[in-house]
């Protein structure tokens, strides 16, 4: 009895013993899963040079980090393409990397023409793939548009501008008390425009005691299809219009279209085609600041991004009176470069041709010459700030150096090497600060 | 002379004024010295029991005439009092007037300002209790700056002035002065700052006299602590108190001085 009793205990033992390793060895088995499920791959490109621009070739660091509890074996690879995607080199290593180690890979491409390029980083390993994508560019600087600016450009905005003369524009100024800010009194503003459209904005003040106090004024130009509300804010030496172009926002009127059609509206007819009114709701704008005895009027900053950049650009080139101009990726610029290059707005001008019987896309650029923010360029003899991303797929790096080149005036760049369509908020400080310089705001 | 030079540096004066702005600073400020270093650096009490006091009232002026260009002006007040066992001396009057042309020479990035400024110095007084009494001239190179940094915001000052008095003996001086501030609060309302600054006087006129004023061939470092407070936008107060730390035949003194900065004008 007593042995089957040590038996029992031993069975018992050995049982439970069992148990423990199965435990144990499953809690190690789990640990090291989980382990290697908290690790991961990860990569980073490093752009030797801050804003991706080289002046030779240009010079990347690949660096690979592998926290799993695994080696990683595969390849790291480059693909260098221009930017409608042509491709120019690529270079393809193997590469072990040892577990819960960094490695990294130097690569320097071979010397380019000067120009944009589009650049993927692939890594194809044991656990992990993924692809990169940077852009940088080479002596930007030397980049001019192989496409001439029309003869009678200058003409053809100078008959625009004496057409909008023609329209009185009628300003009207409602203040609107309920928006009103601790610091700021808000107006809504109409006047008549080209075609005797009515467009609107807004116009935002400091309050003041001070009656005959005067404001530098930041003209907001509006995005593609946005519409804009009253800008606020606490600085106190700034008035601020914000304003609705035709077709868009509280402007919207006859132009009601659907938002992809606005980019082709009426574009058949150079002299007809939405941009041309757009362009001119601007220098009517500049005609309201010149007639408010509040704001001063060799103090004007014009503003904004995308559209609104591609507008900044256009009222500077068109209108003297504009003192300062800052543009942020810029659409339509060199728009014949575009071509085959990017998807919007092209695709848009291409369905749009289809649809029009006897309309062509050479007819198309024909008339667009009239409207590329690189054909402004030449005439804009202000202070012009700019900002564009490497990575812009409607507002490629290439087009705004062929615009940006081609300024008459004081220029300054900013490049955003790893930025889309987009800038940072500093180019946004940068822009404060130029302009309280410029204006003597100190 | 000396308390102007400490008085400058509560506010952020390297910065570029605006144009048609009036910026006013009256101030006064209460010097206090009882001990002196000697020509080797030797600190010790002024001869029986003496004490240097100087009281002054100071109008600065700064006007911007435009973009680039101010116009400064600085007119002192001031009253020199010195007592010792059985001795007593009070002189009081119009000091050195400044007048000069400040110029914005560049920027970096927008923030960080160099500015050049020229000042003609006139003496308004024939008590040679005052001063030396000679005319002379600056030109004084400024480096300002402006930032975020730890979550708050900052400004710095850096300055140098070389000053050559005319006439006999007239000293030729390097006057540099460094000032840091932080603002306490998002709405600018509250700042303190920091000062370092000294003269460098070199002069054939080597002796020492108790009233700082009056030494030629001196040198001096001086440490001072700010605050200011802005009710408007158009109306602020500092508070600073100074001391000097270094020296060679001058006093050895301490500071303090109430200023008003006033844009009238905005």
């Amino acid at each position: 009895m007593f042995d089957a009793l040590k038996y029992s205990i031993v069975k018992s033992s050995f049982r439970i013993l069992a148990l423990v390793m199965a435990s144990g060895f499953w809690c190690l088995q789990a640990s090291a899963q989980k382990s290697k499920d908290d690790g991961e791959v990860s990569t980073e490109v490093v752009t030797h040079d801050g804003d991706g621009i080289f002046d030779g070739s240009a010079y990347f660091t690949f660096s690979v980090k592998n926290s799993l509890n695994t080696d990683q074996e595969g390849s790291v690879s480059y693909l260098v393409t221009t930017e409608k995607g042509e491709k120019l080199f690529d270079k393809n290593i193997k590469v072990k990397i040892d577990r819960n180690s960094n490695e990294s890979y130097d690569f320097r491409i071979p010397e380019l023409k000067a120009g944009f390029y589009k650049i993927n980083f692939m890594i194809n390993v044991s656990d992990y793939d993924d692809t990169t994508r940077r852009a940088f560019g080479i002596r930007p600087k030397e980049i001019r548009s192989q496409y001439a600016r029309p003869a009678d450009f200058d003409q053809f905005w100078q008959k625009a501008k004496d057409e909008l003369a023609k329209v009185a524009p009628n300003f009207k100024l409602t203040p609107l008390p309920k928006q009103n800010t601790d610091n700021r009194e808000v107006f809504l503003i109409e006047m008549q425009s080209l075609d005797n459209y009515t467009i609107r904005g807004f116009m935002t003040v400091p309050k003041t005691n001070n009656k005959s106090r005067k404001f530098a004024v930041l003209l907001g130009l509006p995005g593609y299809q946005v519409s804009l509300d009253p800008m606020l804010g606490l600085d106190n030496d700034l008035a601020i219009i914000t304003l609705n172009v035709r077709g868009q926002g509280n402007s919207r009127g006859e132009i009601d279209t659907r938002r992809d059609e606005y980019i082709f509206h009426r574009v058949e007819d150079k002299n007809k085609y939405v941009m041309r009114g757009v362009i001119m709701d601007c220098v009517r704008c500049i005609d309201f600041i010149y007639s408010r005895p509040n704001l001063i009027h060799d103090n004007i900053l014009v503003s904004g991004g995308s559209m609104g950049g591609y507008l900044a650009l256009a009222i500077a080139g068109v209108d003297k009176r504009v003192n300062l101009c800052s543009a942020q990726n810029p659409i339509l610029c060199d728009i014949r470069g575009m071509v085959g290059e990017v998807d919007w707005p092209i695709t848009s001008f291409r369905k749009y041709v289809a649809t029009q019987p006897g309309f062509t896309m050479d007819k198309l650029l024909n008339n667009l010459d009239y409207y590329d923010g690189k054909n402004f360029a030449p005439s804009i003899t202000c202070p012009t700030l700019m900002g564009i991303g490497l990575l812009d797929p409607f507002a490629p790096p290439a087009n705004e150096y062929a615009t940006y080149n081609l300024l008459a005036g004081k220029k300054r760049i900013l490049v955003y090497k790893n930025l889309a369509h987009e800038i940072t908020e500093k180019y946004k400080e940068l822009e404060g600060r130029w302009m309280r310089d410029t204006f003597a705001l100190f | 002379m000396l308390i102007a030079a400490l008085q400058q540096n509560t506010y952020a004066d390297g910065f570029p004024i605006r144009p048609k702005r009036l910026l006013l600073a009256p101030s006064v400020s209460y010097f206090f010295a009882n001990k002196g270093w000697d020509s080797l650096r030797v600190k010790r009490p002024f001869d029986n029991n003496g004490k240097f006091t100087s009281l002054t009232y100071t109008l600065f002026a700064e006007y911007g005439i435009s973009r680039r260009w101010s116009a400064v002006a600085q007119l002192p007040y001031v009253t020199n009092t010195y007592t010792q066992t059985n001795f007593n001396s009070t002189s009081r009057g119009l000091t050195d007037l400044e007048t000069g042309l400040r110029y914005y020479l560049a920027n970096i990035n927008y923030i960080y300002y160099f500015m050049l400024q020229g000042t003609v110095i006139t003496p308004l007084y024939t008590n040679p209790g005052l001063g030396y009494g000679l005319t002379g001239a600056e030109l004084k190179l400024s480096f300002a700056g402006s930032g975020h940094m730890f979550g708050t915001n900052y400004y710095f000052t850096i300055e140098d002035g070389v000053r050559q008095y005319f006439g006999s003996q007239g000293p030729i001086q390097n006057r540099y002065s460094a000032t840091f501030g932080l603002t306490l609060d998002k709405q600018f309302k509250n700042q303190v700052s920091v000062a370092f600054g000294g003269f460098y006087s070199v002069s054939d006129f080597k002796k020492f006299d108790v009233n700082p004023a009056l030494d030629k061939n001196f040198a001096f470092n001086q440490v001072s602590l700010s605050y200011g407070h802005s009710f408007t936008h158009e109306f602020a107060v500092f508070v600073s108190a100074g001391t000097f730390v270094s020296g060679r035949n001058t006093g050895a003194g301490s500071s303090a001085s109430l200023s008003l900065i006033l844009k009238p004008f905005r």
